[in-house]
């Protein structure tokens, strides 16, 4: 079911276009130069922002503590396209950073006069907004670490810096390269932000190839290079993890005695990332909120955002049974063809959302010819059905994890009382998973929530989105007039994450 | 499953229920204000409903191309002549019947082949500092490679549609070499990398980080009624110049946001009626009194704003054009690194 759409595109490929690669070999240089210079900014801007603080985090208890752990996820509420157009704006000479300076401090305002449209500075506003994913993934490793090796390391006489980089982190690498692993796709399937910027990458030129010059094979050839690049990726973060097996001791939770003298640090440590990454943006469109309030329709207000619920609530269901069921099989089994299945559900999270979209399209008018009669394009089903491959991946991790904490003598036992395959899922399996279950559908619900080319491309008649909206306005440069749908995007999806963080500490 | 079985039957009884009323389903790639007025005067005084998917010009096409004669479109609409001329070089219009009233509408904004009709025009303009640049120093887009202007000239990436019709249209006037020449020339003379909007760039000259840019007429009309005071002096910091405007040259490009009527449309009458709606008076004024465009009505004057830059002289080149030469287009953006 998945893969078969993303098969249907190598139906346009053919060894021509990879020879039309090869004479525009130069071209493809300085995009793939782009792509990983800009992939490399964004993952090392995200692993600092992400790492200390998570660190620092897990081992001191500080006041305000809860709050901004909390608040360290927050910058996944906002997508990176609204987040670099709202940077585009605030650093722009008419934007409010530059304004003030002239304004107040006349001296130093001419340092600051510059152009801020530079790959350097995308990097660090991806990597602002996307090192929850190192936060996150982090924040979970770290504290399974446990005391056990923290006195251990300390007892041989190591500082806390040498724990830190000699033990916590060679511990805590899985965790750190699935982290680094989906920080990569984000930033590959970036397209607004890049075009806006004028950086040329592998998307941007797989769409220039596709749409300016009509040349469908030369696109998918590109987007299957993509593929293979993001294989690797896949495959050596999963090589490494199963290579490396470490054994926690989970139950030996880290005391919160030691060295919480330095009150200030931790504040340090966590300011920067949520001010600039959540904050700043945040105020800035709410200014603009305010400046334009006369100029927003309640009708037009609710129907985007009832659509928006709609789809996303929509699509994480489906994702959330296919996953219980795919995971229950895998779990139950344990043969080599789940595996693959497990596996090729990551397939869809590894293109483009919209080459994805494309390869929809192209799919259904397969079925068109051969099977059915009506075009499903524009059908609100097909657009679930996208939906749902892309972010599939996405739900797979947290169910994923929570069900291998279950020991495997639980469904011993319950099968020896005599329960079978739908006893076990109906008795054992969702109610002892019903928190992985829940925030999974959470996190595919924020990322539906803020999903953008699928929904462009594939968008039945008036079916408007909080993010289609958005997008709408700010590319024909309207920016100020697309605040309030941003608003709305930003504000439901801070309140799932928080309703996801709360399933999670229980 | 419950839920996709849901979904689905709501669908299925929601395009039900469509087949009782009178309609029309646009494929558009215009977003504006203006156009959901347009369509809302439409319904009130017709009773037909205006159904609409947006999105680019290049995604609905490629829907359009798959979905064949199952397509539910009936109208295209794009703001771009090239991509007017892509849909019908894919043989997915069909030619506009004569009940559609193009009488005053000049002969230089409609397609030779009958196949769109236009709604709108804007011009790629010149914006110039008033501060730094003197108007006489100023004469065409060729002139722009001129040494004087090392490091002065501002303008967006070569993925912009605009920016590729500009190109299109040059290589037609004067020919692939010439607009290669050209094209290196401006590369040469940027005072940054292509990147940003075209309000970027205006904000670009009123920062002092370049002279002149080469922007899109309509924006400039936003800039200047902006509701942040800022934004309003980047746009009162610049001047607009219309360039290749003397006898023996081109006149300035332009380009036109157009409708088509699909191959396979199924509301065929419906999609008439709206033509003829947006191409009368009435619904030009509309136009101009909601948004920066020129109208292609000739009875029609454009927005106080837009009227003050003056008339110009405009480039008679046949703007089937723009489509035609997209291709060179981008492979001279290619050769000569105008990213």
């Amino acid at each position: 079911m998945i893969s078969v759409p993303l098969l249907s595109l190598l139906s346009y490929s053919n060894i021509d276009s990879f020879q039309v690669i090869n004479e525009k070999k130069y071209l493809f240089f300085t995009s793939s130069i782009n792509t990983f210079y800009l992939l490399s900014i964004t993952i090392l801007v995200s692993l600092i922002l992400g790492l200390f603080p998570a660190w620092y985090i897990t081992i001191n208890q500080f006041k305000f503590r809860k709050t901004i752990d909390f608040l360290m996820y927050l910058p996944l509420a906002i997508p990176t396209y609204i987040m670099a157009f709202s940077y585009g704006e605030i650093l722009s000479y008419t934007g409010p950073f530059q304004t003030f300076l002239r304004f107040y401090l006349k001296p130093i305002s001419n340092f600051f006069n510059r152009d801020y449209l530079t790959i350097e500075i995308l990097g660090i506003i991806l990597g602002l907004s996307l090192y929850p994913y190192v936060y996150a993934s982090c924040r979970i490793s770290f504290s399974l670490i446990g005391k056990t090796y923290l006195n251990l390391s300390k007892s041989l006489g190591n500082n806390w810096f040498k724990t830190f980089f000699k033990v916590v982190i060679p511990l805590s690498i899985p965790a750190i390269l699935s982290a680094i692993f989906l920080v990569s796709m984000e930033v590959l399937n970036e397209y607004g932000a890049v075009k806006y910027f004028g950086i040329n990458t592998f998307t941007t030129e797989i769409f220039k190839s596709w749409y300016a010059l009509n040349d469908e094979s030369t696109a998918v050839s590109i987007a299957i290079i993509l593929l293979l690049i993001v294989f690797v990726i896949f495959s050596f973060e999963y090589f490494y993890n199963s290579r490396f097996k470490f054994n926690y001791s989970p139950n030996s939770k880290i005391d919160f005695t030691q060295n919480n003298n330095n009150i200030i640090l931790p504040y340090v440590f966590s300011f920067f990332p949520i001010i600039f990454g959540f904050f700043i943006p945040l105020i800035f469109i709410i200014f603009n909120v305010v400046d334009n309030i006369g100029s927003f329709k309640l009708v037009e207000l609710t129907s985007y955002t009832a659509n928006s619920i709609i789809i996303s609530a929509v699509s994480s269901s489906i994702i959330v049974l296919i996953l219980i069921f795919i995971l229950f099989i895998d779990n139950q089994y344990r043969s080599s063809l789940s595996k693959i299945l497990t596996l090729l559900t990551s397939l869809g999270y590894a293109l483009p959302g919209a080459v994805l979209g494309l390869s929809l399209i192209v799919f259904s008018k397969l079925l068109n010819n051969n099977i059915i009669d009506i075009s499903l394009i524009g059908s609100f089903s097909l657009l679930i059905y996208a939906l749902v491959i892309r972010f599939i991946a996405v739900g797979r991790s947290p169910l994923k994890s929570s069900i291998d904490k279950i020991p495997k003598s639980t469904f011993e036992k319950a099968q020896n009382l005599g329960l079978a395959n739908y006893g076990l899922l109906r008795y054992i399996y969702i109610p002892l998973n019903k928190l992985g279950i829940m925030s999974a559908f959470l996190l595919c619900f924020i990322d539906v929530m803020k999903e953008l080319p699928i929904t462009l491309i594939l968008m039945p008649f008036n079916f408007n989105t909080l993010s289609t909206k958005t997008y709408e306005l700010a590319v024909e440069e309207m920016v100020d007039l697309s605040s309030i749908f941003s608003l709305l995007i930003i504000g439901i999806c801070s309140l799932t994450l928080f309703s996801v963080k709360k399933y999670l500490s229980e | 499953m419950k839920y996709l079985f849901a979904t689905m039957s709501i669908y299925l009884l929601m395009s039900c229920s469509q087949k009782n009323e009178q309609i029309v389903n646009l494929y558009s790639q215009r977003h504006y204000k203006v156009d959901e007025i347009q369509y809302e005067k439409f319904t009130e005084l017709t009773g037909i409903k205006v159904n609409i998917v947006k999105s680019n010009a290049d995604q609905l096409i490629e829907r359009l191309k798959n979905e064949d004669e199952n397509s539910p479109a009936d109208i295209f609409i794009s703001v771009d002549a090239g991509k007017l001329q892509k849909v019908s070089s894919l043989d997915l219009l069909q030619k506009l019947p004569s009940e559609i009233e193009m009488t005053n509408i000049p002969k230089l904004f409609q397609d030779i082949n009958g196949l769109w009709a236009p709604i709108t025009y804007r011009s790629r303009i010149l914006v110039y500092s008033k501060d730094r640049v003197d108007k006489k120093e100023l004469d065409t887009y060729e002139s722009l490679t001129d040494e004087k202007w090392n490091n002065r000239i501002l303008v967006r990436s070569s993925s912009n549609a605009y920016n590729q019709a500009l190109m299109a249209s040059i290589i037609a006037n004067n020919g692939v070499e010439a607009a290669e020449q050209w094209s290196a020339g401006i590369v040469n003379n940027l005072a940054r990398n292509p990147k940003g909007n075209d309000r970027d760039q205006v904000k670009a000259i009123y920062s002092g980080l370049g002279d002149v840019a080469i922007v899109n007429s309509y924006y400039i009309g936003l800039l200047l009624s902006s509701e942040k005071e800022e934004e309003r002096k980047a746009g009162e910091s610049v001047s607009v110049f219309f360039p290749n405007q003397s006898d023996e040259q081109s006149g300035t490009h332009i380009n036109v946001s157009g409708v088509a009527i699909t191959k396979y449309s199924p509301n065929r009458r419906n999609a008439i009626k709206l033509i003829n709606y947006l191409l009368s008076e009435e619904a030009q004024k509309t136009y101009v009194n909601n948004s920066f465009e020129y109208p292609v009505h000739n009875e029609v004057e454009p927005n106080e704003i837009v009227s003050n830059w003056g008339k110009f002289k405009i480039d008679s080149l046949d703007l089937n054009a723009l489509g035609h030469y997209r291709k060179d287009a981008i492979k001279i953006f290619e050769k000569t690194s105008w990213n």
